[in-house]
């Protein structure tokens, strides 16, 4: 506020230097400190490295079948799927690049890291290749290893050391950098492994693709607006998921014949979509309820007497576009972007129907998902279907009327009461006793059907949280403002609820990635299962078990992992973002 | 001007306007939705099974289930019933102990993570990231296999690593273990009043603290008064045994009162219950003034209340089946407690035994060998220790950063060395906020269990998969596995409440 | 203001509401005029605060009849929503949506309620916001401006839905005497403009300047009611010169 300065004798002088203290000191400051972190400190040490050489017996026993899994790096990866149909593997692999890199020049990486940081992480990584290399002396490594051990990190471990005296503080370099020179030597390993024939090509065109989109998004980005940009890439990446795993893996083809009777009526209803929703927003509050009350009469009825199921289903679809029509789409610009919602949707849902019904063209065992393509899939499919569940529930179990209150609460207290095991099998065993006889759903189906039951149940505590943390004012404000309980959970309450509960949803989203690895007890391929049972059963790689189960838990390690920690990140950049 | 109230005549919106009908008229009907669509499914899964020859019965639970399990007190179940309680009882074993090593664990680990100790702080955060990032499956099987593949195979002179005290192998690991005699439920009567006494002895001499202001050592008063009991019951035992008369009489007086009289005492007691909480919801919307007007909620309340007391009637009196079952299983557990005292019966209370593992996969009640983990339940035990232990630390860590540095700062200028600040001033008030979310971790515990399915460690999911792939029972089998799950995370959250309630009554 | 009963705007009969066993109105019959200010005063609790928010149904009331602009509260679902938005509302706490900026604030319920387009809605937030004074923060968040800003933003928002009623609760309760003015300068604005105000405040300065006739409540019912000549200078009830003596004395 006061802006005069009054020339008081003590100019402000600039802090001291950071003091560099010696290893010496250092150790007797975080080591030594006391008799107690002394006698601490020795038996750790000596702990650690009798478990590390035991580690390292295991690992360079000569009783390790390590080399049976490079020859399998397809099972893992896509278990059954048609080795001459790998084809549409890469092509996913390639759009999820593409839009990974897309997404990189919208979003940014992460912004910068400070140098000696990254050259600490080096020496760090040298120094623990030292110490282990010197230890393998001791273990039944081969000379080679031990070598390349021990001089490895000598190397990395003087360059490290080296390079910490000469850059300054405050030097700092993009993470996107970082990480393209972690992806670049990534690559150039993939040319040395011994991997299945045919994948070192395509495994290159991935990382190229990254950059080759990276760049691509930027400059597209010159012609868009930022915000148009992160809308389009949202959609895609939404739109993503259900393409490859409805039409690009699962390679369906469909028989005219069969949809012919009905597709021209769907084609109707599409059309006729933007016609209901401009009658109902047009029409008097009584006169749109009507209609909203016939059309959901006919919903109903339409399942009753059976008709084709995409009709039925776009029917519902309709339904509830009409509902929403009379809060959300008054004004001439809402309604028009009701229609566009309208008629991309109708379109989309009856693309993955048409695809969904036609049988695969893919020579397969019955079954084409596997491996960490399941997992990926159920894992991503889980969390997104459980999250307009779980916040339904959640706005159920807030709710003011007791029954919807009841209703959520009994759901949500039963699901989380009981183990995902056991809801696995109800998926499995009892949702065929509900079909009529001789109608199954796949297995995988099933699974993610149980998945997404299971997790929407914790996803809406969580989302009860947020609702909770809303201050009441918030919605006596929207009230006064003259606005619908729906206006106002979907403009005011929703939005605030989730911004608060972001980290936790993302910590669900981890769990649950961890829990589908139980589907491999109801008998999917999924990545455990490949790695408990299939490849360690194959006659050329038996008595691989434990190694197959180590390289499953470094891989799903590394998934977690590294998810947490970018959550961790978001959180952080969400707290400052925020007030 | 025009828009002039006229009073005279007050307005009524038709009903399907009034906001109140239809807030209820929408809450009934999608609860009329969901009772339909339940019914549907329910009915069509009822003439599938029909069609395939099932039956919703539960035979399952009487018939031979012809099924052999790994261990455990039955492992050639005659019953459906005694498999299920077989599997309940493994489930508890794993889920009791890995809570106790979980808990010791975490909390070892948690404070590691604050240490001022560099490596200590290290290793512990190193702990945490490996076991919580990896499935809890995936850790499971790893320690199956592990233990049945990588430990020394059983030889004939095979003694372990720690011969008389550790025994590891292939078929399973055994430790010396202190197992309870047949005399020993006597020996545990004196217990219990060397309890009792304890706590006495404990809350006098607290009070004479009071009074005189100086030190009275409760706590060694306390423990004297314990061990005097028990070593005095360890010799004396053979006359609590009288204590079985007193069970036997209550038995036979169960028994001779016939069902009908419990059947209306507790139909009644139910009735009584839901007019009482009525009167009492009544009541706190009473006032000088008169009764204040009640909202749909309230009414609401009222009805589910004398609903459930008038069901509860209902069902007692209708079903005099369900009072029988109870007085069968009050009556049975009194004749057990009175089958455990003997008059005279003597024998020391426990006996050390020593790890053998012969009998592969055998359940020691009474046995000279040690206390034996199968590969299975090595496996399964390993696997959920961990996992839980890695949560539990974080959930130890962040309680203790949650109290304030004002109370070390404080704690420090009283003069308490590190150790004493943490156990007298740090540990107390962060269990209030380690409470709860530990509570959730012993529930996660409790429901991973069921990974034992994954390892053929026999508990409740895997016993119940065993019997329907047998039977084809699907339906029943998974609603005894909710009605198990769902009681034990009751009680569970049950504990978890009540003893969160007494630490936040000391509070204030 | 001797227009009280001939062009009433809000008529209350006898209303009565209730938490719980705890009566919070017993009866209070009332009516405000068309471009009337009527000032509510009070002790703490005596139902001030639930009366005002009758007006617009945040509250129901149980027992009485409250007629606003013609229409009857009712659970009439048609009903509500129309008033809502014919009576706007300032509280105490602001209330501005956190996670919107000014300029959405101010828009939102005109697009989603009044069904206006976004231009004109933008134009007509603009315009409410240099007639409150702040029109350079349209594109802040609410958490970056100070309170007597907020609470400007928050009459804006309320205006911009085109009331033909006010209510204001303790609007400058929760502000530093600095920001008290330019609340309160705005206020005295809109009641020059005509507008219909019910506020209940304490600030007795506003009251005296501006307000047509003063209420006191107390115990949940109306005390005594006059223009505020006659108010402070002769009170005619006790416990009006009770209250008087205790707000004035400091
Ligand atoms: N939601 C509620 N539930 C229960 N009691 C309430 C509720 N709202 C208000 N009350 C009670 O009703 C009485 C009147 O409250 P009200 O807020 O109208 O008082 P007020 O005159 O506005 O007081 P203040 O000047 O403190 O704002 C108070 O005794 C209050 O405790
Ligand atoms: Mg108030």
């Amino acid at each position: 506020m006061n802006s005069e300065s009054f020339d008081l004798p003590l100019p402000p002088e600039p802090p001291p230097k950071a003091l560099r203290i010696g290893w010496l000191d250092w150790a007797r400051n975080n080591l030594f400190n006391s008799v107690f972190n002394g006698t601490l400190t020795v038996i750790l040490t000596a702990g650690m490295l009798l478990l590390i050489l035991g580690v390292l017996r295991f690992v360079f026993s000569p009783d390790r079948r390590w080399e049976v899994m490079p020859p399998n790096a397809a099972n893992y990866v896509v278990e059954a799927y048609p080795r001459d149909d790998l084809f549409n593997m890469w092509l996913s692999l390639w759009i999820i690049a593409a839009l990974a890199g897309v997404s990189t020049a919208s979003w940014g990486m992460g912004g910068q890291v400070s140098v000696i940081k990254v050259v600490a992480a080096v020496r760090a990584i040298g120094a623990t290749a030292l110490v282990v290399g010197v230890l393998s002396l001791w273990s039944p490594a081969g000379s080679a290893t031990q070598t390349v051990l021990v001089w490895g990190g000598v190397v990395l471990f003087g360059l490290g050391a080296g390079a910490m005296r000469l850059v300054r503080e405050e030097r700092e370099v993009s993470v996107a950098r970082v990480l393209a020179i972690v992806g670049a030597l990534l690559v150039g390993l993939v040319w040395y492994m011994p991997l299945e024939s045919g994948t070192t090509w395509p495994l290159t065109i991935t990382a190229l693709v990254v950059v080759a989109f990276h760049w691509v998004g930027k400059l597209v980005g010159q012609w868009l607006s930022a915000q148009l940009m992160k809308r389009v890439i949202t959609v895609l990446w939404v739109l993503s998921f259900p393409v490859i795993y409805l039409h690009i893996q699962r390679n369906p083809s469909l028989v005219w014949a069969e949809v012919t009777p009905w597709l021209p009526w769907a084609g109707l209803l599409i059309a006729v979509g933007p016609v209901v929703i401009w009658v109902v927003s047009r029409a008097g509050r009584e006169q749109a309820a009507g209609v909203n009350f016939l059309l959901g009469a006919v919903a109903i009825y339409s399942w009753v007497i059976q008709w084709p199921m995409a009709i039925r289903v776009l029917f519902l679809l309709l339904t509830l576009f009409s509902l929403a029509t009379p809060t959300f789409a008054a004004s001439p610009r809402a309604r028009r972007a009701f229609y566009w919602t309208w008629l991309a949707g109708g379109l989309c849902t009856l693309y993955f129907f048409l695809m969904g019904i036609g049988s695969t063209d893919l020579a397969t065992r019955g079954h084409f998902l596997g491996g960490i393509n399941l997992t990926i899939l159920l894992a991503v499919g889980g969390t997104a279907l459980s999250f307009p569940l779980g916040v339904m529930l959640a706005l159920g179990r807030t709710s003011s009327m007791p029954i919807f209150r009841i209703l959520s609460i009994v759901y949500i207290e039963v699901v989380r009461g009981v183990p995902l095991i056991t809801v696995l099998f109800f998926g499995d065993k009892v949702i065929p006793r509900f079909l009529p006889p001789g109608l199954d759903f796949a297995g995988e189906a099933k699974a993610l059907l149980a998945i997404t039951a299971f997790s929407a149940a914790y996803l809406a505590e969580n989302v009860r949280g947020g609702l909770q943390a809303v201050s009441k004012g918030q919605t006596e404000a929207s009230r006064a403002l003259g606005m619908t309980t729906a206006q106002m959970t979907m403009l005011i309450t929703l939005p605030q609820a989730l911004r608060v509960v972001i980290p936790a949803l993302v910590g669900q989203a981890i769990a649950l990635f961890k829990d589908t690895s139980l589907v491999a007890i109801i008998g999917l391929a999924d990545f455990l299962r490949v790695a408990r049972d299939i490849v360690p059963n194959q006659p050329d790689s038996l008595g691989s078990i434990l190694e197959n189960l180590l390289l499953a838990a470094l891989v799903y390690w590394i998934f977690a992992f590294s998810f947490s920690r970018a959550s961790l990140r978001l959180e952080k950049r969400l707290g400052v973002g925020t007030r | 001007m025009a828009n002039r109230p006229s009073l005279a005549s007050p307005t009524r919106p038709p009903l399907w306007r009034n906001a109140t009908f239809l807030k209820w008229a929408a809450q009934i009907g999608v609860l009329f939705g969901v009772l339909a669509l339940g019914s549907v499914l329910v009915g069509e899964a009822m003439a599938n099974m029909r069609a395939q020859g099932l039956a919703l019965d539960w035979d399952l639970l009487t018939d031979p289930p012809g099924i052999q399990l790994g261990e455990g007190i039955f492992i050639k179940p005659s019953t459906g019933l005694e498999a299920f309680y077989t599997g309940a009882v493994n489930m508890l074993r794993v889920a009791l102990s890995g809570i106790v090593a979980a808990t010791v664990v975490g909390v070892i680990v948690g404070i590691a993570r604050l240490s001022s100790n560099w490596l200590a702080s290290r290793l512990a955060s190193v702990f945490v990231e490996s076991f919580r990032n990896i499935p809890v499956l995936v850790q499971v099987v790893f320690w199956f296999f592990f233990a049945s593949t990588f430990f020394p195979v059983l030889e004939e002179d095979s003694s372990g690593p720690i011969p008389g005290v550790l025994l590891v192998s292939r078929k399973g690991v055994s430790f010396a273990w202190p197992f309870p005699q047949e005399t020993f439920w006597q020996w545990g009567a004196f217990l219990v009043a060397g309890l009792l006494t304890a706590r006495w002895a404990y809350r006098t001499r607290m009070r004479r603290a009071e009074e005189l202001g100086e030190d009275t050592r409760p706590g060694t008063w306390a423990l004297l008064a314990f061990l005097a009991w028990a070593v005095v019951g360890w010799f004396a035992h053979p006359l609590a045994g009288a204590i079985g008369w007193l069970f036997m009489l209550l038995a036979a007086s169960v028994g001779a009162i016939p069902v009908l009289a419990y059947q209306v005492i507790l139909a009644l007691i139910s009735l009584y219950l839901g007019w009482r909480w009525i009167n009492r919801f009544l009541d706190s919307r009473r006032s000088p003034a008169g009764l204040a007007k009640l909202t749909d909620d309230d009414y609401f309340r009222m009805i589910l209340a004398g609903a459930l007391g008038a069901g509860g009637a209902a069902v007692l009196m209708l079903l005099p089946a369900a009072t029988e079952v109870g007085t069968n299983v009050v009556q049975y557990l009194l004749e057990f407690c009175d089958q455990k005292f003997e008059f005279l019966r003597s024998g020391a209370p426990l006996a050390i035994g020593t790890p053998s593992v012969d009998v592969p996969g055998r359940f020691p009640q009474i046995a000279s060998t040690g206390l034996t983990m199968t590969p299975s339940f090595f496996g399964i035990w390993m696997g959920v220790t961990l996992y839980t232990a890695s949560f539990i630390a974080e959930i130890v860590r962040g309680g203790i950063l949650s109290v304030p540095k004002g109370q070390s700062e404080a704690g420090y200028a009283l003069g308490l060395r590190r150790g004493q600040l943490l156990r007298m001033v740090i540990l107390p008030q962060a269990f209030r906020v380690i409470l709860p979310p530990l509570g959730n971790q012993y529930l996660n515990l409790s429901k991973n269990t069921s990974l034992g399915i994954a390892v053929a460690f026999p508990e409740m999911v895997q016993v119940g998969q065993t019997m329907f792939n047998q039977t084809g029972d699907t339906i029943q089998v998974i609603l005894i596995w909710m009605a198990f799950y769902l009681s034990i995370s009751l009680l569970i959250s049950v504990l978890i409440n009540y003893y969160n309630r007494r630490t936040q009554l000391v509070e204030r | 203001m001797d227009n009280g009963a001939a062009n009433p705007i809000i008529v209350c009969e006898n209303v009565k509401k209730w938490f719980g066993d705890f009566q919070a109105l017993r009866g209070v019959t009332t009516s405000v005029a068309e471009g009337e200010v009527v000032v509510v005063i009070g002790p703490s609790g005596s139902g001030k605060s639930t009366f005002i928010r009758c007006i617009n149904r945040l509250e129901q009331h149980q027992e009485g009849r409250i007629v606003v602009a013609g229409i009857e509260l009712t659970s009439d679902v048609r009903n509500i929503e129309r008033i809502r938005s014919e009576v706007g509302m300032v509280f105490q706490q602001f209330n501005l949506f956190p996670h919107l900026t000014v300029m959405q604030n101010i828009t939102l319920a005109q697009v989603w309620v009044r069904k206006r387009s976004r231009s004109d809605a933008e134009e007509r937030a603009m315009a409410l916001l240099e007639r409150v004074g702040i029109p350079e923060q349209a594109a802040k968040y609410p958490g970056q401006l100070s309170g007597g800003q907020q609470q400007r933003v928050a009459i804006a928002r309320s205006l911009a839905m085109d009331p033909q009623i006010m209510l204001f609760d303790e609007p400058t309760s929760a502000l530093d005497p600095e920001m008290i003015k330019e609340v309160l300068e705005v206020m005295q604005e809109l009641a020059g403009t005509g507008m219909t105000i019910v506020a209940v405040t304490h600030e007795m300065g506003f009251a005296r300047e501006v307000a047509n006739r003063i209420v006191l409540f107390d115990e949940g019912q109306i005390v005594e009611e006059g223009p505020p000549s006659e108010f402070f200078a002769n009170p005619r009830h006790p416990r009006t010169k009770m209250f008087l003596s205790q707000i004035l004395s400091h």
